[in-house]
């Protein structure tokens, strides 16, 4: 919690000859972080990969060639499937491939055949409507022949040049077509013709003989036998993929597992004779691993551990939270990973992001619905960032269901009897709002705006107020208590003595009335900011004057959540009015203008809160991260850690 | 006729309404177009970095938001004439 977890640095050494069994145990143990040997020496060299390397991943490219051929995709294993490793994988991936890609090269072969027929055929329907079999087109010594779509009568045209000639017409798709067959003297002068005519179009004779009508009788046949085949082999393969899709999957990572064993040799320091293995460990898991390596290795290999100061940059880090503000270690890690003297500041996301995005949203309705999505991913997602992402949500829907309550809103509708802009309204539950520690519920947004402003801004300054306290603790740890005074403390007493002022100074300013400079807070204000000016300049010069404006933008930009806050209810409200007002209850009667007008203020109504749960998922969402990644992780975030990726692997589909 | 000089109070409250209304709207849309000018360099530079790089996601987002400041002080400009004058 706040921190990252405690690890230590070990270095791992022994023979050549222990290696294997070396990794195994680590692959299985799935806590060492290895870190990369990389300077060579003239004794210790980088190690090779084992000899198994290059079968293991020659075996797993063919079989994701496999899966990839069947069009398999990863699905959430149902039950485990246990794979033991032996010369019979060789086989069955052998003749698997054999069998899928000879389908496959079929599949391919059928599919060019019938673009070929397919292509036949198209060009030999146009001589359908023409009474000559297709080889009567050509072979012949003294004719020329034209053939082709044209839009004019052909004949007078021709007579003009000569009268000898036959002449075939017919129709295909409402389009003229003709065959012509001339003289070749003529051949020059006919071409010249036809060019000119801008309504001719060529059509070339297919290589066929016979009758159109057999030959297209004959193609179709063909062309349906192919489809047929086709269709026989892609069932072949689907059976395939159904029967052994349990068998690739297990074995693909069963292989890649393998794979990884064999490689990770070359981030090992080697010599002739023995191996090096430097990498980190969380501290609480050492004794584990040093009483497995004597168990299965006994004193061929030894485990040391590093006491001594190492650079913090090198040190892995695993942020270590309590299950439910482990999903916002997400947030955390899409911005940056903190260094390892850092505090992890996931716990604090997790009270203030599901708290800002409720402040904003705080409507019970989107707030049932939003927990309902986040739940159902949780159920379809079990693991990784969406799932994080999921329970993200849920936790936000359920302080926006709240919020909601404090709000009064369901839907934009109003939960508890209100009197809004002076007309009084009736909630859904027809009473008037409890009254909860002192204040009258339901608290309307946009009748309270003055109030909620001044609490979002009351809301901006603690939380950045908590970022300078977090900072000042990171700088106290990275270098000393002076260093922290000037770095944090100085903006911390700005900020403090910024806020006493402008709490005096503005009230007097609305009203016009004199300064209160002789009031002890206005004097204590002023003091601390001077002497929080004096600091940040003594600490980090006068260029840090110009940063100080900064500060105040930071406040304001808290009042976006008021303002999100406002149009998202602004929005329920148009919708609601425009719905029940003008077209479900037209003048207070309800379904006064027909059940037709009723219907259409109902898709309104659905449509338009749609819209609004879509804004008021990503609106709330993107702005309370900003919140935190900009207004907060800036007063004391530093990040540049390197993730702790333990060596090893969490079997998905298979067993050990 | 209306003598100028007498003028009723109510209109004067509806015409000073309607003037507080169009300034704070000039107020969130000058601002938000001006903070939309600085971002939007920024932004494409941020998405270019990240391309090359998905590290650069935390520092993009910072610089990019900068300019959003201005249309934030815009909106407060706004709520304040809107609800506290």
């Amino acid at each position: 919690m706040l921190k990252p977890t405690k690890m230590t640095k070990v270095v791992i050494a022994g023979t050549k000859d222990q290696i294997e069994p070396t990794i195994s145990i680590f692959h299985k143990l799935n806590v060492l972080h290895i870190t990369d040997f990389s300077k060579e020496t003239e004794d210790f060299k980088i190690g090779r990969p084992l000899k198994t390397a290059s079968k293991f991943s020659e075996h797993l490219l063919s079989l994701r060639a496999i899966s990839n051929q069947l069009g398999l995709k990863e699905s959430e294993p149902e039950k485990l499937v246990k794979v033991e490793l032996s010369s019979d994988i060789d086989e069955k991936i052998t003749t698997l491939q054999k069998e899928v890609s000879s389908r496959f090269d079929e599949l391919r072969n059928i599919e060019s055949r019938l673009k070929e027929k397919e292509d036949l055929l198209s060009s030999v329907k146009p001589f359908f409507s023409l009474p000559l079999s297709l080889e009567s087109y050509s072979g012949y010594e003294t004719l020329k022949v034209y053939t082709g779509y044209i839009d004019i009568d052909l004949e007078s045209q021709l007579i003009k040049i000569h009268s000898n000639f036959e002449l075939f017409a017919g129709e295909y798709e409402k389009r003229k077509i003709f065959a012509l067959f001339i003289p070749k003297e003529f051949e020059g002068e006919v071409q010249k013709f036809l060019q000119e005519e801008r309504t001719y179009v060529e059509l070339k004779v297919p290589p066929l003989k016979g009758n159109p009508p057999v030959i297209v009788d004959e193609l179709t046949k063909e062309i349906t036998g192919l489809k047929e085949k086709y269709s026989l082999i892609k069932t072949e393969l689907d059976k395939l993929k159904e029967e052994y899709s349990e068998f690739i999957i297990a074995t693909d990572e069963h292989l890649s597992i393998e794979t990884q064993k064999s490689e990770v040799p070359l981030k090992f320091a080697t010599s002739v004779n023995a191996f090096i293995i430097d990498g980190w460990v969380p501290s609480d898991k050492f004794g584990e691993i040093e009483a497995e390596l004597q168990k299965n290795i006994g004193g061929n290999v030894y485990l040391t551990r590093i006491e001594e100061e190492i650079d913090e940059k090198e040190i892995p880090i695993e942020l270590e939270n309590p299950g439910p503000a482990k999903p916002f270690e997400l947030l955390i890690d899409t911005f940056a990973t903190p260094k390892y003297k850092e505090i992890d500041p996931s716990l604090f996301l997790f009270i203030t992001y599901p708290l800002f995005y409720a402040l904003m949203l705080g409507d019970v309705g989107y707030g049932i619905i939003i927990t309902a999505i986040g739940f159902v991913i949780t159920q379809k997602f079990k693991t990784g960032g969406l799932n994080a992402i999921a329970m993200i949500l849920i936790l936000s829907g359920i302080f926006s269901t709240i919020f909601g309550v404090i709000y009064g809103e369901f839907f934009g509708f109003p939960i508890f009897n209100i009197v809004f802009q002076g007309h009084p309204e009736e909630g859904i539950l027809g009473i008037a709002g409890p009254l909860i520690a002192g204040i009258h519920l339901p608290i309307h947004r946009f009748e309270s705006v003055k109030p909620l402003l001044l609490l979002c801004f009351a809301i901006g300054i603690f939380h950045v107020l908590l970022g300078y306290i977090i900072g000042f603790r990171n700088e106290v740890v990275k270098h000393d208590l002076k260093h922290a005074v000037y770095a944090k403390g100085s903006w911390m007493m700005v900020l403090i003595g910024g806020v006493l002022l402008i709490a005096k100074v503005m009230p007097s300013l609305m009203s016009k009335s004199p300064m209160p400079t002789r009031d002890l807070i206005f004097l204590a204000g002023a003091g601390l900011m001077l002497i929080g000016v004096i600091l940040l300049i003594k600490g980090e010069g006068f260029i840090s004057i110009l940063e100080l404006p900064t500060l105040l933008s930071n406040i304001l930009s808290y009042s976006r959540i008021l303002a999100i806050g406002l149009s998202s209810a602004g929005i329920a409200l148009a919708v609601n009015t425009m719905s029940m007002d003008l077209f479900i209850r037209p003048k207070g009667i309800l379904l006064g203008g027909g059940i037709v007008l009723a219907l259409s203020g109902v898709l309104i109504l659905f449509i338009g809160h749609l819209i609004n749960l879509l804004l008021g998922i990503l609106g709330p969402g993107i702005h309370s991260l900003r919140l935190q990644y900009v207004e907060f992780f800036t007063k004391f975030y530093e990040g540049g850690g390197t993730k702790y990726l333990p060596f090893g692997h969490k079997r998905k589909y298979t067993e050990e | 006729m209306v003598d100028p000089s007498v003028v009723d109070p109510a209109i004067v409250a509806a015409n000073a309404k309607g003037i507080i209304a169009i300034g704070a709207g000039i107020a969130v849309g000058l601002c938000g177009i001006g903070a939309g000018l600085g971002e939007q360099a920024i932004g494409a530079a941020a998405v270019g970095a990240m391309a090359e790089d998905e590290k650069f996601f935390g520092k993009g987002l910072l610089m990019t938001v900068i300019p959003e400041s201005i249309a934030i002080f815009g909106l407060v400009v706004a709520l304040i004439l809107l609800f506290v004058f």
